[in-house]
Formats: C-alpha cells, structure tokens, sequence
C-alpha cells in the first residue's frame, strides 16, 4: 500500500461522498454528531453537577478542611487555644467554628422548625461567601445582640399559599420583623430579623444564623466549645496538605477534607451517575457503530459488480477497502465536528439557562480531555465499523461479486 | 501470446456437474483480433475469464507471454491484469461518480511507471480518439449507451494493454453504435498490433475478426482464420 494507492483510495471515497446521495450523507454525519453529544453531554452535567455539589460543601458546610471531635466526644473543647493554633499552622487562611441547635421559629401564627447556626460573623467571612448572598437587609455584625439572619426559603413570601410551598416557611417574614425562636434546651426569645439571604440551596436557605454571642446567652455563659471547626485553606495549598499539617501539630480530633466527607457521603451517588453515564455513552457508541456498519453493509452490498469491476481492471482490494474507509473516515471526522459544535452550543445555552433544582443548579462541565477521548472513541469505533464490511467484500473473489 | 492446454472448468451445484469447459487448447498470436463465437452457454465467457484472470479453472494451464498464471499470487494476478490486460464489459462498468475523464484514467493512477502528466495526456488522447473529449467532464448517467461503452474501451486500451479482453460489447448496443465499436477495436487493432479477444454471438461481426473460435458445449469445435 504505498501513496498513489491511498490517494486512489481516498480520490474514490471522495467522489464517492461528493457525488453521490447528498442527503444520505448529511443524515450520517448529522446521527455521529447527535451520538457524539449525548456521548459527551450527559456526563458532562453529572460532572457539572458535582461541581455544584462540592461547592456548595465547600462554600457552605465545611469549607476545605472540617475538624470534629473525637470517637466518643460531642464537642471540641478548649475552643479558643485550637483556633489559634489551626490560624497560626501555614497553608490555613481561616478557622472558624460553629454551633447549632435545632429550633422552633414563630412568626404570625406559623411555625417552622429551623437549625439555627451561630457563627462569628467577621471571621465566618474569611471561610464562607454567605455575606455576599443576602438579598435584603445585612449580614451579621460581631458587636449584633438580638439579631438574626435567615434564609429566604424559610422567611417565606406572602404572595404564596401555605399549602403551595416546597418547603415549609414562616410565610414573609420581612427585614425588621420580629420572630419568636425557641430553642430545643427551651430558651426563648424575640430576635429582630436584620437580612435575608438567598445561596440556592434548600437547606441552608431554610435555617437561621446568629452570633456567637447570641448563642452564649442561649447556652449560658461562655461558649468554648464547638461541634465543629471548619477550614479554609490558602490558595497554592492542599487539603491534604494541611489536613496532614493539622495531625502533625497534634490536633487530637477527627480531620477530613472535603474530598474524604464527599467520597463517604455521596460517593454511591455519585457511583450510580457515572454507571449511568457510561451505559448512556455505550449505547449511543452501538447506535453509531451500527448505524456506520449498516450504511457501509448496503453501500458495499449495491456495488458489488462494481467492486468486482474495479479489481478486474486492476485496483488492489486495499484500494478499494480503503476507499470505503476513507468515505467513513471522513463521516466521522465530520460528525464529530459537528458535534463538538452541538456540544458548544449546548454547554453556552446552559450556562444562560442553568438546569435549576432545589439542591443545586449545574451547567454541564466539558473538558478537553473529554471532548478528545470520546471524539477518539468514537471516531475509532466508527472506523472499525465501516472498515468490518468493506474487507469483507474486498475480499471476496471477482467472480463472485461480479455476479451479483 | 496466449497459449491453453486441456482447459477444464467445472462448476458444482449440489450433485450436478456443468462441464463449461471441456478441454479446450488454443494458441493466439501478438496482434491478432479474435473472435469466440457460439451459442448460448457453450462456455464463451468462462473461457474468456479463465485468460483475462478473472477466474480459474479447474484443471489445464494458461501461458501468457510464458508466464503460467497459475504460479501468480492473489496480488501478482491483480498487478499481471493492471499492467498488461485490459478488459470491456456488457455493461460498460464504469463508476457513476466519476467523469469519463476520471474514468478512463483510473487504472492508469495506480502504476508505478506512469506520471500524472503521462497519465492525462495519455486519457485526453485517447479521449480524442473515440471523440468524447468534449464529454470529458460528463457522468455516466449524461452518456448514451454507445458513448458509456466507447468510454469503457478507453479506460481499457489508456495503459496499452498487451491484451484486451471483451465480452459482449456490443450486446446492449443498436447496429449502429455496435459498429462503432467494433470499428473502434479494428483500429486500435491494426494501428497499435493490440491483441484483442472478444466474445460475440451475433454473426455478421465474424467480417472484423481475424479469426474465429467457435465453442459448443465446453470444446472447440471450429477455429479458424479468415
Ligand atoms: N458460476 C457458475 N455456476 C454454475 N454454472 C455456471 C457458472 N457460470 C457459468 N456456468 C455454466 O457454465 C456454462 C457456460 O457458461 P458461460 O457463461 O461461459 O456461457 P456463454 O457461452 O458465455 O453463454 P452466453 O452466450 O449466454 O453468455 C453454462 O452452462 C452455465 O450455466
Ligand atoms: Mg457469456
């Protein structure tokens, strides 16, 4: 097989494309390329989706690094001397700690059960982007008495029936009102709402925040302990680095990064989605595998006198084998072009309007990486496809197809 | 040029045997315009395929140019037909997607000895010869039957075969553009020595050969030169 060879091969499979069933051959590339998209797209929005999800921990739950008590211990004592020492260890931007307890909100009639989370609101904005996220009213302030914030899904609106919301609310509450917060150990009191934020997701925008000095009167007396201590780690440091870093300096409690939290709790899930992403992209490879197969299978199948001509007067099978090769190579090459293109479209349009769900919103996440090994696979998979019947009748004694 | 000895073909279908040759031996000359005639089934096309390489027989020897064909390889017999047989069908075979121009020099893209610009002055000569050259951008679809077969004949003398090898050629033709070919075979026959061996069964076209083998049932049964 030299070059004039493969340049007959090719000049064939050209002519063949150009002159030969226009809309057979859009209707080709237009099937590779839908394969390619959903092979491409689906996975690529789990990924977004864990994205989101880690996000949100990270943003709102436990930062980078979550530091809880050990085995056998509700809290972490001797509060005050650990934060300094996790703020004083390199790679730490911040640490903050935080309380909750669960409460019962009432407001006009209504109410709601909410945890109310009390965080020390100067530091707390080192770790976690809620001060950015009020959509009335303000953040807490360190010196606030009597004050709270609350999420949006929980204040609730006016204009919306008890019995129509997602989640139960205190059915619009406003910057300003009062609302009565009674807490599981039974103290009670009046806060004044001072804002009301809004992070997209359903549990945090369904609790509460108070100050770390609200919540001393709430526990009585001085509050140096905490259930939990979350991290945030400065940029051009892992994780692992300062969770490693937090066990070296003899933080005798238990320590996760983020990445360990996500693998335990939503490992499985995220488990299922990928099995279901690569059922999706194994289907979507046999649709195109077969689709390419078949459209060889019959374009082979009506030229088999002519293929029988062809070696008669001489063309090596190669040539001919590889002329219907060439026809699928260039197929494929397309439709995957084509659905890089799809692919694009698809991912701007999302990133515009986002797939929006209580939990999280998420646009699909492609990477290079992706888009190159599976337009690989598939440009391979298409390839053997169409090269498995043109050997076949390649291969096949003139007389034979010539016959036919 | 062309020599057979006791050539036998025979074709199995289930427990019945076609004798399609039966034996046959015959010796063709360099240059010489040969005729296989006979009727219907008497074996004309299998002993045209069997000396073309298109097939092969089941017992007997074929020498071309003392060369036995049945010492070459699958990719010797390919290369043996591309560079010294040429051959024209029934049905003119060519390939739709492509001009006459593209046609006719297809074979002629693939040999090693000829440039591009051998090969195009080669295919506008010839194109010019059988009066098609203004046709050359045309598909086969935009070509009468006479023209498709005059196209077929110079995809198959462009590469100056030592043989060309015709079967029925003018079967699907009028008189007229039967005899346009055969015209056409006795030119390139008498200007350029090209041996040609062409099967017929119409008998007013025995007055261009130089001789005539006849077939019936599988044997020679008359040979001779007029
Ligand atoms: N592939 C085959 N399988 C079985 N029998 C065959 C095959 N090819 C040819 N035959 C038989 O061999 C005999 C000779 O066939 P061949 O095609 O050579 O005849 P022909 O002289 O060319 O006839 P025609 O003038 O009709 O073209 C016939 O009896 C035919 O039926
Ligand atoms: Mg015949």
């Amino acid at each position: 097989m030299g070059k004039k060879e493969l340049k007959v091969a090719f000049f064939l499979a050209w002519r063949s494309l150009i002159r030969g069933n226009r809309s057979s051959v859009f209707l080709n590339v237009l099937i590779i390329s839908m394969v390619f998209t959903n092979m491409i797209f689906f996975p690529a929005l789990i990924a977004g989706i864990g994205q989101n999800i880690t996000r949100q921990i990270v943003d709102y739950r436990i930062s980078n690094v979550l530091v809880e008590p050990k085995k056998g211990n509700d809290y972490i004592t001797d509060l005050d001397a650990t934060l300094d020492l996790i703020n004083g260890m390199p790679g730490v931007e911040r640490a903050t700690p935080h309380y909750t307890m669960g409460a019962t909100l009432k407001f006009r009639g209504r109410i709601v059960g909410a945890t109310t989370n009390a965080i020390q609101p100067r530091e707390e904005t080192y770790v976690s982007p809620l001060y950015r996220d009020m959509v009335a009213g303000s953040y807490l302030g360190d010196g606030d008495r009597g004050e709270i914030i609350i999420g949006s899904a929980l204040a609730g609106s006016a204009n919306v029936l008890e019995a129509d919301e997602y989640v139960p609310s205190l059915g619009g509450v406003r910057v300003g009102d009062s609302v009565t917060v009674e807490y599981v150990n039974n103290f009670k009191r009046d806060y004044r709402v001072k804002g009301i934020f809004t992070t997209g997701n359903y549990d945090m925008d369904s609790s509460v925040f108070t100050t770390w000095a609200d919540m001393e009167e709430v526990t009585g007396g001085k509050l140096d302990k905490a259930p939990y201590i979350t991290v945030k780690v400065k940029p051009g440091y892992t994780d692992q680095f300062v969770k490693t870093e937090l066990l070296q300096y003899g933080v005798m409690e238990k320590v996760q990064t983020t990445s360990d939290v996500i693998s335990k709790g939503m490992g499985r899930a995220l488990e299922s989605f990928s099995i279901i992403g690569l059922v999706s992209m194994m289907v979507s490879l046999v649709i195109a595998v077969v689709v390419l197969f078949i459209v060889v299978m019959i374009k082979t199948l009506n030229n088999r006198r002519q293929i029988g001509i062809l070696k008669a007067i001489g063309v090596e099978k190669a040539v001919i084998m590889h002329s219907y090769g060439f026809q699928v190579i260039i197929l494929a090459s397309a439709g995957i072009l084509m659905g890089f293109l799809f692919t694009g479209l698809l991912v701007v349009y999302m990133t515009y309007y986002p797939m929006v769900t209580p939990e999280f919103s998420a646009t699909p996440f492609v990477t290079a990486s992706d888009l190159a090994t599976n337009g690989l696979i598939l440009f391979v998979a298409s390839v053997i496809a169409g090269y498995l019947p043109a050997w076949q009748v390649a291969r096949e004694k003139i007389q034979d197809v010539m016959r036919a | 040029m062309i020599r057979t000895h006791n050539l036998r073909k025979i074709y199995r279908m289930g427990n019945v045997e076609v004798k399609a040759l039966d034996g046959v031996g015959i010796d063709i000359g360099k240059g010489e315009f040969v005729g296989i005639m006979g009727p219907s089934g008497s074996g004309k096309s299998t002993l045209l395929h069997m000396l073309g390489l298109l097939d092969f027989p089941t017992e007997g020897e074929i020498e071309i140019d003392g060369i036995d064909l049945g010492t070459l390889n699958d990719y010797q017999q390919t290369m043996f037909r591309l560079y010294r047989l040429g051959y024209v069908f029934q049905d003119y075979a060519l390939v739709p997607e492509l001009t006459v121009m593209e046609n006719v020099c297809l074979p002629a893209m693939l040999r090693e000895d000829r440039t591009y610009e051998q090969n195009r002055e080669a295919t506008i000569d010839i194109l010019k010869r059988i009066g098609l050259y203004d046709r050359r951008d045309h598909l086969q679809g935009e070509l009468s039957g006479g023209q498709q077969q005059r196209v077929a004949i110079a995809r198959a003398i462009v590469n100056k075969p030592d043989i060309l090898f015709a079967d029925e050629p003018c079967a699907n033709l009028d008189t007229e553009n039967s005899r346009m070919v055969l015209d056409l075979f006795h030119e390139i026959n008498e200007e350029m020595q090209q041996t040609i061996v062409m099967v017929s069964h119409e008998d007013w076209h025995k007055e261009y050969f130089h001789r005539v083998i006849r077939l019936k049932d599988g044997v020679v049964v008359e040979d001779t030169t007029t």
